[in-house]
């Protein structure tokens, strides 16, 4: 399953994801944004990994957001971007 | 940290023969080490392409971005660069490649937003002294009124900060949407890309050659920041050679998002 998102004032957030049993399986965050360090891509990716496919948007962002360090910095891209890309990959209407 | 101004750096300009896609990747990653550790002075590369190449962002999806079929019909090398960002659709002479190499200390305390944009001023002065108008359009693109001119793409990494860019001189569009594939999220932003034959904003806005481009560019940044001409080490070639081998080359490093 594929979810595109472009951030407002950002840059293209993209999720491809499957579902097993309820919860999210093979996360692939990818896009053209900047997110250093680049390990944070992998911290982003195994987060996801396993959890409910029914969380709700701001429970995706909080799962998100509590993966990456202090260090982390995000340009174009955000927690809450990944959320939605997440609930489009899902089939979810995303109301802005 | 306190912030220094370009000034108060002794810049060196590389401007070589041309380079394999795999080589200009491995530049980047080793230049940026060496100027962080202090052994290179801060540096303007200007790259020149040996062969084709499409190079991906550090976070892009392989299979999303590229046609590898296509890709390969077009005899065109498929790599990943170390900086995020966009896909850029290479054919030597088709478009301008710099990169810089600076101290952090340059865009101490900046956001992202203003260091992007205070990499490039000099690129606008250069553009205005071509008779193009053009403006950054953040987050990381230099745009002007014939369209779209340049994206950059910024790494931030033990102490040194590598600022690259990618301008259009003269591109087949065609060639380039038969390879990448332009999502469709991201087609509501470039929308007349796929209805134009060529992207030329650089040779239509200039009608000069492309090496005159580079020319101008180069002498106005030497005007503004001062410039020395330099080469590349023995020792940063061979270390170039090998990452090119052990990473860049890889089916492992390329699909590392795949």
């Amino acid at each position: 399953m594929h979810g595109e998102y472009k951030m407002p004032g950002g840059k293209l957030v993209v999720i491809d994801l499957d579902v097993h049993a309820g919860q999210l399986a093979n996360v692939q965050l990818s896009g053209d944004f900047f997110l250093e360090p680049d390990s944070a891509l992998i911290a982003i990716n195994a987060a996801l990994e396993g959890r409910p496919a029914d969380l709700t948007r701001s429970a995706l962002t909080e799962v998100i957001s509590a993966a990456l360090t202090a260090e982390t910095k995000m340009y174009g891209i955000s927690p809450d971007a990944v959320a939605v890309a997440v609930e489009r990959a899902l089939g979810r209407e995303h109301e802005a | 940290m306190s912030r220094t101004d370009w000034r108060d750096h002794d810049w060196q300009l590389i401007h070589i023969g041309a380079q394999p896609p795999t080589l200009h990747m491995a530049l980047d990653d080793v230049l940026t080490g060496e100027v962080g550790a202090g052994r290179r002075k801060p540096t303007l590369r200007i790259w020149e392409w040996a062969s084709s190449a499409v190079v991906i962002g550090r976070f892009q999806s392989l299979r999303n971005e590229v046609d590898t079929e296509a890709a390969q019909r077009h005899q065109i090398e498929v790599v990943r660069r170390i900086s995020g960002g966009g896909a850029m659709f290479i054919e030597p002479g088709n478009t301008i490649t710099y990169s810089i190499y600076a101290p952090q200390s340059l865009i101490t305390d900046m956001s992202f937003r203003a260091a992007y944009a205070f990499m490039d001023e000099w690129v606008l002065t250069a553009l205005e002294e071509l008779g193009i108008k053009a403006w950054y359009q953040p987050l990381n693109d230099i745009t002007s009124a014939g369209g779209k001119i340049a994206g950059a793409a910024q790494v931030h990494r033990a102490g040194a900060v590598l600022h690259h860019v990618t301008m259009a001189y003269d591109i087949d569009a065609a060639k380039m949407v038969d390879v990448l594939r332009i999502g469709r999220e991201k087609l509501s932003d470039k929308g007349t890309l796929s209805a134009a034959k060529r992207v030329d904003p650089l040779r239509s806005q200039t009608g000069l050659p492309r090496a005159a481009v580079i020319e101008c560019m180069i002498a106005t940044f030497r005007r503004l920041h001062g410039l020395h001409n330099d080469f590349l080490r023995p020792q940063e070639v061979a270390d170039a050679r090998a990452l090119a081998t052990s990473k860049f080359s890889t089916a492992a490093w390329t699909g590392d998002v795949p």
